[in-house]
């Protein structure tokens, strides 16, 4: 093991050293460690803390059973027409013979050997390697891989339980409880306060006018999604979907997309021609700032959410992962004494997410809701018909919607300040 | 590897990308179809309707309180009044007792002097009738004692000088 691997398998892992607190001791320990074969640092990192946080296409029960998921691969073969290759599982794809596993080995990057006949696979099958190994077509090349992921699959559990939720209580109000009579019942009562608590301080306070009517409907799903997606982090055998950078990217691409499709002409013209005040230097400055500006935003979004979520799971999984790196390194007592420690953290952790759970949903749907409402904002447009002066409270009225942006990223950032640490 | 397995962590995966755009659109579609518009339209209906009945209920209250004040005034006014004439009933009352004590007293001081007079003019008729009597009673005394001796005239004119000699009363 070379100390160039050692010095990026300590990148990666800097949560787990810096809980550690002797850095130096597990860097010095871990070439010796990692020699022993069975249980070494590299796997512990992989399969512990990294295995569980990341995507798969496959569900892991672990120790009852692992249910692989349907594979789907659009491939173009090597004729050049496109096919599209529907299996069942991982092992069905490869037993196949199509396609061949190149499974990540310990070396250092190399060209890999595309594994193809059935011993070398069977072997692959019962380390489990074919799971975290890539998959090449053996003619042609795969031109989008399709599969159905974990995260896909909790990502529509999370829909399939909100959907359930406000489609039962939909028919509840269609029924008359609560549009007549009083709302009945623990869960009727408790959608509605979060409902109502988007709707007026979220939605109306940073959408103009009445346009919060058109957006309310997307704020919620989303608040909801998200809501349920992350508590579903905290259930076992299950994961966040949110801890996805791909799932945050899609919901904050949805809101860009809402507010270039409803963006007021006032909001593209600020955008394009800068503010309507300033001198034409200072504009051409201020565009690119602008449209960069709104882009990064987004991405803010996205990376925000899904950061926070996979921080505090990567947070649990070391902890846990801390006890088996103990055993490595120092022997069983010394795990035991750690398990303590370490489940106690898992715990307060456990409960910190569950906070952060229902924080990163408010946080994604109000800064949502405010992005689209800077969006649809529509300036007075008698102002704009009168000469410069009069332009002064336009103006104004954007610095305000600025500092409230900065206001609300300080309250986020505090407020999230302690998931990633 | 690490690096490799690391970067799965943060690469945006196209399969997910896919996937879960067209799920989500299908759940926004959903529950903008069949979720949100009953609820929200309901609870917005609820509040309308709670707002409105708080309006009703105050605007009720008001006027409850303004018939109350109206009653309190027209009661005191009743008792006013009925103590007015009450007051009134009483004086006339008075007025009428003490007019008809006058009216006794009168009849009463009438009736006195009636009697009084009754009483004058009886022992008058009483004396006049004694006088008479006596007068006669005398006479015929008289008369019989002197009837031969003196006429008739002579003896009234006696007697008539005694009686005047007799003491008054």
């Amino acid at each position: 093991m070379s100390s160039l691997a050692v010095g990026c398998r300590l990148r990666v892992a800097v949560l787990v050293l810096a809980l550690l607190g002797a850095g130096a001791v597990g860097g010095g320990s871990t070439a010796h460690a990692a020699d022993d074969g069975e249980l070494t640092l590299d796997s512990i990192v992989n399969n512990v803390i990294v295995g569980h946080a990341e995507d798969g296409n496959y569900l892991n029960f672990d120790p009852f059973a692992t249910v692989e998921l349907p594979r789907i691969m659009v491939a173009r073969t090597a004729d050049g027409a496109l096919t599209v290759d529907l299996y069942g599982s991982t092992k069905g794809l490869l037993k196949d013979g199509t396609y061949g596993l190149v499974p990540h080995s310990e070396g250092e990057g190399g060209h890999e050997e595309v594994i193809t006949e059935s011993s070398a696979l069977q072997e692959a099958f019962a380390s489990k390697a074919h799971l975290h190994g890539d998959i090449v077509r053996t003619s042609g090349h795969v031109v989008a891989d399709l599969s159905i992921t974990r995260h896909l699959i909790f990502g529509l559990l999370a829909m399939g339980i909100v959907l359930a939720i406000f489609l039962v209580l939909a028919q509840r109000y269609k029924r008359g409880v609560g549009r007549t009579e009083a709302p009945h019942g623990v869960l009727q009562n408790m959608m509605e306060v979060m409902v109502v608590f988007i709707r007026d301080e979220v939605a109306k306070p940073n959408i103009q006018g009445e346009k919060w009517r058109t957006f309310l409907p997307y704020l919620l799903s989303a608040f909801f999604f998200i809501l349920m997606a992350n508590i579903l982090g905290l259930v076992p055998y299950a994961g966040a979907a949110t801890s996805n950078i791909a799932v945050t990217g899609v919901l904050a691409v949805m809101t860009f997309v809402i507010g270039l499709l409803y963006g007021s002409k006032d909001h593209y013209k600020h955008m394009f021609l800068g503010p309507p005040d300033a001198p034409w230097p200072i504009r051409v400055i201020l565009v690119p700032i602008e449209l960069i500006g709104t882009v990064m935003r987004h991405l803010a979004l996205a990376i925000r959410l899904f950061a926070n979520m996979m921080g505090g799971s990567l947070i649990i999984f070391s902890l846990i992962g801390l006890v088996f790196i103990m055993n490595v390194l120092f022997g069983e007592a010394m795990a035991f004494g750690t398990s303590i420690i370490s489940i106690g953290f898992t715990v307060f952790i456990l409960l910190l997410k569950l906070l952060v759970a229902f924080i990163q949903a408010y946080v994604f749907t109000i800064l949502s809701a405010l992005f689209i409402g800077i969006s649809v904002e529509e300036h007075e447009h008698e102002e704009h018909a009168d000469d410069a002066h009069a332009e002064a409270p336009t103006s104004q009225t954007s610095g305000a919607l600025s500092d409230r942006l900065d206001a609300v990223d300080d309250a986020v950032d505090d407020v999230t300040e302690p998931a990633p640490a | 590897m690490t690096e490799v397995i690391a970067q799965s962590l943060v690469q945006p995966d196209v399969g997910l990308i896919f996937w879960k755009t067209i799920a989500f659109l299908i759940f926004l579609f959903l529950l903008y179809r069949y979720g949100w518009g009953p609820i929200t339209e309901a609870m917005e209906s609820r509040e309308e309707e709670i707002e409105s009945s708080i309006q009703r209920a105050e605007e009720a209250l008001a006027e409850a309180k303004e018939i109350q004040s109206e009653n309190k005034k027209a009661r005191r006014e009743a008792e006013r009044e009925a103590q007015r004439i009450l007051r009134e009933a009483r004086e006339s009352a008075e007025e009428l007792r003490e007019e008809e004590m006058a009216k006794t007293r009168d009849r009463i001081q009438q009736m006195q002097e009636q009697a009084q007079a009754e009483i004058e003019r009886e022992k008058q008729a009483a004396l006049q009738e004694l006088r008479d009597e006596v007068a006669d009673l005398a006479i015929e005394a008289a008369s019989k004692v002197v009837r031969d001796d003196l006429d008739g005239e002579r003896q009234r004119k006696l007697v008539n000088d005694f009686i005047d000699d007799l003491p008054k009363n």
